[in-house]
């Protein structure tokens, strides 16, 4: 049973239902309950590493290059199922179908050229998956794309992971240090940020860990960092990153820390290696338990436009070959990149939705000319909105022709119809 | 200022295909305050005493007495009216034949009415509609008065061409409501259950004049208790679901499947009246199209609304499983008051049979009724069954009917059918 009555609880802050005291987020509706989710004290435990004596060049980093955060999630959006208006108890006015919490979708969209979305997909029943994303207005100038994907079954992962995200993205806020001038010093540099970056996330998933928990928080991560013509990109787990140019092959930039990529490396076929017992176990992960949380950090220079990537396996397991996910986008034709990461998580959601789904975006250059068109022009006129025709359980592209039922009008009694006669026909007495 | 409360009480979990969500859903009121008084529109009492010439001495002098006492039970300030009813109704106070037909209560208009009330004297016939109308036309006459109550005594059978009694019912129904009360035995329990259900009031039997003030005293006193008038069980489900069936279940049953009106094509209305402080439950039966396993669907919104402020509201939803733990657990308060609509089915049903000569359905019905009276601990219904029936089996459900049984204890019977009691706790 469900009882609005009783109330050793608290309150929920967003919509007003009780919450049971000790939990982080609202059963009703998603929301995170401030008062529960107090963060425990963070230990203090930064990494004083090897690489601490790069140099920094103090000027690329400069306060007032930060980017801000993306502008919060409306949340409230038509019912994915009919597109339908969803009432404030977070189920549909028209169907009644469940709208996902705030925190088991969410989307991010900093810039026109930079969107992700995080989705719950169809069987978890959590959305343990996180993201957190920064760009520059000018297109191509400046992007971040931090994925977390939480290790299933450990406790509070979701919170964990979405606190692991902000906090990779705090320090990723100014520009990548530019170093001493060389190549050497430079990636020396970049590669100190994105390690503060990761221990960052660490130790913020260390302090939402209850110290006494048998079973703590994990996370995988992923980032990647998009300045001009270079990609910087750390890895812990097996979340992925990619580079799609529009014109050549697609490049898997990041590699796994798994059982199955170990395998692989060793020479087992990858179909073999893929589908193992272990396939899906990671060797490198964040959290209290975690080993080893350096990433493996890399670069690649770009050229020509194409698309930067950042997923978790919920995507990637359905396309682990960079071709067969560079073949969906191509499908999706011109895009931006929203409607591209509604269209690849509904793609996984579809295809059986097993995992959490996160993709992330940035597009390089301008958007793709629509099929037909043959020939490069120097200003590509902006192209037509992409025309959504995807289908599946959780399809979460907008609907349009939502229709809201309309507003109650009440009848009321108002006067009866008034009695032509207060006198009966005189019946047979009783009696 | 009222505070409206919800409860919800169901299993979500359907099994793979499943369509039909059952719950039950407590409303509770606190704080309503006295009728008349809460801002939304005056109150108004009329107080209706069968007149006819059946009235015994003893009835009719018990009568008197006992509207004389609802009288008294009548807030100063409250409107009211008394009706003297036989084969026409006529309005026995205010002394006025045109205008506003009901006045507002003092101590000298008690006194008055009561002085009227002294005056009944008992001939004629019995024509029931002609006192609904009546009643119907006097609360009219004074638009102020939102929340319209009567109590009508009657003792004997309504002797009217047919329909014509249906249809007071039909003009009176979401006007005004209406407790019922039979004094002796000669009056039909369905003829006047009829009129309380329709008008949203209580039916019972009053065997012996002396216990007819207390009757009344109670009826007025809580018909005052009542501060929020007319609140609606606003009921939705959604797109292409259907609305098997909407039941009061307690304090009393009544089925208010087809009484709802449509707010908009997903949403209706039921009339509930006036609510003093009190909680009622109701069972609401949703057929929904099925979903994918793991996949949830609320079910229905139930909500009370007041005007068209929703002041309260329940969720019931679907949750579609593969776990069969899950799926086949039916809810105690689900499992309770169906047993309770079928109790109250078996003894109207076993009674009628009964009365028609047909003793072998009698005995199944009314042994049925004693099982699950008895299963659902229903103890005044069993008390009752026990006047009527000689029981052999309880658990089994096998009787015998008594040969010889007081007419008024098979009408207390037949009236106290829909009478449930609560889940017991624990
Ligand atoms: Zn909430
Ligand atoms: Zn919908």
């Amino acid at each position: 049973m469900t009882e609005s009555t009783t109330a050793p609880e608290t309150a929920c802050p967003s919509c007003g239902a009780g919450v049971p005291g000790g939990a982080r987020f609202c059963e009703s509706c998603g929301a995170q309950v401030a008062a529960a989710a107090q963060p425990l004290t963070p230990p203090t435990m930064v990494p004083a590493d090897d690489l601490g004596d790069a140099p920094i060049s103090a000027p690329t980093r400069r306060p007032v290059d930060a980017l801000p955060d993306p502008l919060p999630d409306p949340g409230r959006r038509p019912c994915a199922n009919c597109g339908g208006e969803v009432g404030p108890d977070l189920y549909c006015l028209s169907c009644g179908t469940k709208a996902p919490s705030a925190r088991d979708h969410f989307r991010e969209d900093p810039a026109s050229w930079v969107a992700g979305v995080c989705d719950k997909g169809v069987k978890k029943s959590r959305n343990e998956d996180a993201m957190a994303l920064l760009a520059g207005e000018q297109p191509g100038s400046r992007a971040v794309l931090v994925v977390l994907d939480g290790v299933s079954n450990s406790i509070d992962s979701d919170v964990a992971s979405l606190a692991g995200a902000r906090a990779a993205r705090e320090v990723l806020r100014t520009p990548l240090p530019a170093g001493m001038g060389t190549p050497q010093s430079r990636e020396a540099a970049v590669a100190k940020v994105l390690q503060d970056a990761v221990a960052a996330a660490q130790n913020a998933i260390l302090a939402v860990t209850d110290p006494d928990s048998p079973n703590p928080a994990s996370a995988t991560c992923t980032i990647a960092v998009l300045e001009g013509t270079r990609i910087s990109h750390a890895q812990i787990g097996d979340s992925r990153a990619y580079w799609f140019p529009d014109d050549g092959p697609a490049v898997k930039l990041t590699v796994d820390d798994s059982i199955a990529q170990q395998q692989i490396s060793e020479g087992v076929a990858k179909e073999v290696a893929e589908t193992g017992e272990f396939a899906h176990a990671i060797t490198k992960w964040l959290g209290r338990d975690s080993h080893d949380f350096v990433p493996t950090v890399g670069f690649l220079d770009i050229e020509g436009p194409g698309w930067l990537l950042a997923c978790s396996d919920g995507l990637w397991n359905y396309a682990s070959d960079p071709a067969a996910l560079a073949a969906q986008i191509a499908a999706a034709g011109p895009a931006n990149p929203g409607d591209l990461a509604l269209r690849l998580v509904a793609f996984a959601n579809a295809a059986g939705g097993h995992d959490n789904i996160t993709a992330a975006l940035a597009r390089v250059g301008p958007l793709p000319e629509p099929a037909p068109a043959t020939v490069e022009t120097a200003a590509a006129p902006p192209p037509p909105p992409p025309t959504s025709a995807t289908t599946g359980p959780a399809t979460p592209t907008e609907p349009t022709g939502a229709v809201p039922p309309p507003p109650p009008s009440v009848q009321n009694a108002g006067t009866p119809n008034q009695p032509t006669s207060a006198a009966g026909e005189g019946g047979p007495t009783d009696g | 200022m009222a505070e409206f409360t919800t409860a919800v009480f169901q299993n979500e979990f359907l099994p793979d295909g499943g369509t039909d969500v059952n719950a039950i859903v407590t409303i509770s009121c606190k704080g309503a305050g006295t009728a008349g008084q809460s801002g939304s529109g005056d109150a108004g009492e009329i107080i209706i005493v069968d007149t006819s010439g059946s009235m015994g001495p003893a009835t009719m002098a018990a009568a008197k007495d006992a509207a004389q006492a609802a009288l008294a039970e009548i807030v100063d300030g409250t409107w009211f009216a008394i009706i003297a009813g036989a084969d026409r109704a006529m309005l026995a106070y205010p002394p006025v034949t045109s205008g506003p037909a009901l006045v507002q209560m003092t101590p000298e208009a008690r006194q008055q009415a009561s002085a009227s009330i002294a005056r009944f004297v008992g001939s004629g016939g019995t024509a029931i509609s002609t006192w609904l109308d009546l009643a119907g036309q006097v609360f009219a006459s004074v638009p102020q008065v939102t929340q319209r109550h009567a109590l009508l005594l009657t003792d004997g059978e309504n002797r009217e061409r047919p329909g014509r009694l249906d249809e007071a019912i039909n003009r009176a129904t979401g006007y005004y409501q209406c407790d019922c009360r039979g004094a002796g035995t000669d009056w039909q329990v369905a003829e006047i259950r009829r009129i309380a259900q329709a008008l949203l009031g209580t039916v019972d039997i009053i065997p012996r004049p002396e216990e007819m003030r207390a009757q009344f005293q109670e009826i007025m006193r809580a018909s005052m208790a009542r501060g929020v008038a007319d609140a609606k069980l606003r009921v939705w489900t959604p797109q292409g679901a259907q609305v098997l069936f909407v039941r009061q279940v307690a304090p009393t049953l009544e089925d208010l499947t087809d009484r709802g009106i449509p707010v908009n094509p997903l949403t209706r209305d039921y009339p509930t009246g006036a609510w003093a402080d009190e909680s009622r439950d109701y069972h609401v039966a949703v057929r929904v199209a099925a979903k994918a396993l793991g996949q949830e669907q609320l079910a229905a919104r139930v909500q009370l609304a007041l005007g068209d402020n929703v002041v309260t509201q329940g969720l019931v939803k679907a949750t579609w499983s593969n776990n069969s733990e899950l799926t086949t657990r039916i809810d105690k308060q689900v499992a309770h008051y169906t047993g309770q609509t079928e109790l109250a089915a078996a003894i109207q049903e076993g009674l009628a049979a009964k009365a028609a000569g047909d003793e072998a359905t009698a005995t199944t019905k009314l042994g049925r009724a004693v099982q699950l009276a008895a299963e659902t601990g229903n103890e005044e219904a069993t008390a009752k069954l026990r006047k009527v029936v000689d029981v052999d089996n309880e658990a089994e459900g096998t009787v015998r009917l008594k040969r010889a049984v007081e007419k008024a204890d098979e009408m207390a019977l037949d009236t106290a059918s829909t009478k449930t009691t609560r889940v017991r706790k624990g």
